[in-house]
């Protein structure tokens, strides 16, 4: 399994380096993204002093964990996000026939991903750790290490959810489209400045909070978490990421057992 | 004249239905929106509770400018003319080419048909956004002044998606570009955050880029920020910028058509 796996990135790298050009310009599509959004944070709190208690580093403190979970994510697991496609074109059939778990088969097609969106939140995590004068020691490079681990299976176990329910629904776009967007907006502010539905649902519904809310409050040593929960739930992340990995492989077994394609 | 417009309607006519059949990116659109206006809610809402009104923006002023300017977004943040970039992929310009009519015509005609549709949108945007935050409503006049502003910003925004796809003449994938430039256009557009509140350095520099002219001069009307005697002033600027834009556009246009035998299709 692990020589199929450095093939997969063997192929990867090849590809990427053939599309030179194209490479450069989602680089530079990378950059802009997340550089617009920390732009427009860094505007808001240039005019205003803070956000319930976040000033600009602690917000970018925030966006760094998330942006560094997701894009290690995206880096990797990239092609669980592509199942329903794969289950609408009867490509996903072929999965089924060969003597390797489908999960780890998804997992490890070619995607053509270079890892220039987790060099990149890699780079913005330590100017955010710089900025906030946290102290780094072994204990705390090991905790954020843990924490955007977790981080990361949250975001592969919704992206696995999401893709499991294709096979009843063939169309989920609606659906990721909505997810993603809760995801990528409502993590970018403290949980506390949502109302107490939305904030319940963001730390245990789909637990975006535990990918960067909590652990950063935590790290920032806050005193309030919005949901008067102890402050040390930020360093359960790695135990929420591994739970909800757990319950969504549950639910992808369930579904490919029921699934009878698509009528290819 | 009329009979010479008559393809051109029907062009428009024709985009109109053709977007009408994506029925699930209507309902994502206006589901999206939703969402994005209660971020906006909560996010002024926690800002302004420990700061009165920074350059003298209350709070219901901003939201309504965020609310206006998400409801703007729905027109312009469609590129008008990635038919072009998809008929330069697929090769079926050069047959366009061959037509009796003129294509930029054509591709704005085809472009202002989506936006048609997309704009019928905002009906049902407004209505959901309603529910979820109060919106000002401006005297007549004003709203005269925002909307003939909008117009001016929206061929703004037709003139650098043109210039944009016709860049595709020359490097055919212009897709990640399109994306930035939508992005940049909301940032320094003043669509996320009103300009008024960038450092000074920061709002004298993007005062001389056009985004301003798409969201913040017609925002900026919209709440009272730019009084009746700043109007020529600022919609002059936006007509400044529709020119330069028109001609770049049409240099670029004119060298990529030349082009066409070239690439093959």
């Amino acid at each position: 399994m692990r020589d199929v796996y450095a093939q997969y990135w063997r192929i990867n790298l090849l590809t990427t380096l053939e599309y030179r050009t194209n490479f450069l310009l989602w680089f530079g599509f990378t950059i802009v993204y997340h550089g617009t959004a920390i732009a427009a944070l860094w505007v808001m709190l240039t005019t205003f002093p803070s956000m319930n208690g976040w000033d600009f580093r602690n917000m970018a403190f925030l966006y760094a964990l998330w942006m560094v979970a997701h894009a290690l994510n995206a880096t990797f697991f990239s092609t669980v996000g592509e199942i329903p496609q794969w289950i609408r074109d009867g490509e996903f059939d072929r999965l089924l026939v060969r003597p390797l778990d489908e999960l780890f088969q998804v997992i490890s097609t070619p995607g053509a991903i270079f890892p220039d969106e987790l060099l990149l939140a890699l780079a913005v995590l330590v100017a955010a750790v710089a900025a906030n004068h946290l102290a780094v020691t072994a204990g705390f490079v090991v905790l954020v290490a843990l924490v955007v681990t977790g981080g990361a299976l949250i975001d592969l176990s919704i992206a696995l959810l999401i893709s499991t329910a294709a096979f009843w629904f063939v169309q989920v776009d609606a659906l990721r489209w909505i997810v993603l967007q809760l995801e990528q907006e409502f993590t970018r502010y403290p949980l506390s400045i949502y109302s107490r539905g939305v904030r319940l649902l963001l730390a245990f519904v789909i637990p975006f909070g535990f990918m960067n809310y909590f652990p950063a409050s935590f790290l920032l040593h806050k005193t309030d978490n919005g949901l008067g929960l102890p402050m040390a739930v930020g360093v359960l992340t790695p135990l929420v990421g591994i739970v909800f990995l757990v319950v969504a492989y549950a639910f992808w077994r369930f579904g490919l057992q029921r699934y009878q394609g698509v009528g290819h | 004249m009329f009979a010479a417009l008559e393809p051109y309607i029907q062009f428009a006519l024709k985009a109109m239905a053709r977007e009408a059949t994506y029925r699930f990116e209507v309902f994502t659109s206006i589901g999206s929106l939703a969402v994005r206006v209660y971020l906006l809610r909560v996010v002024w809402v926690a800002l302004y509770a420990h700061n009165a009104a920074p350059d003298g923006v209350l709070l219901h002023q901003i939201i309504t400018y965020s609310a206006v300017a998400l409801l703007m977004g729905l027109i312009l943040d469609i590129d008008q003319t990635s038919l072009l970039h998809d008929k330069l992929h697929d090769g079926s310009i050069v047959v366009d080419f061959m037509k009796p009519i003129s294509v930029p015509l054509y591709l704005f005609a085809d472009g202002t048909g989506e936006v048609l549709f997309h704009g019928a949108l905002i009906v049902p945007s407004l209505a959901i956004a309603l529910l979820i935050v109060h919106i000002d409503v401006p005297s007549a006049a004003v709203f005269g002044a925002f909307a003939l502003s909008f117009l001016l910003g929206y061929l703004v925004g037709f003139c650098l998606n043109f210039t944009l796809n016709c860049i595709a003449f020359w490097t055919l994938e212009i897709s990640a570009v399109q994306l930035m430039l939508t992005w940049v256009t909301d940032l320094l557009g003043g669509g996320i955050v009103p300009l008024l509140f960038f450092p000074a350095g920061f709002q004298q520099a993007i005062a001389s880029l056009p985004f301003a002219s798409m969201y913040s001069t017609p925002l900026l009307i919209y709440i009272g920020k730019i009084t009746p005697d700043h109007y020529l002033q600022a919609m002059g600027l936006q007509v400044f910028w529709i020119a330069v834009l028109g001609v770049i556009a049409t240099i670029i246009w004119r060298a990529g058509a030349r082009r066409v035998v070239v690439q093959g299709g």
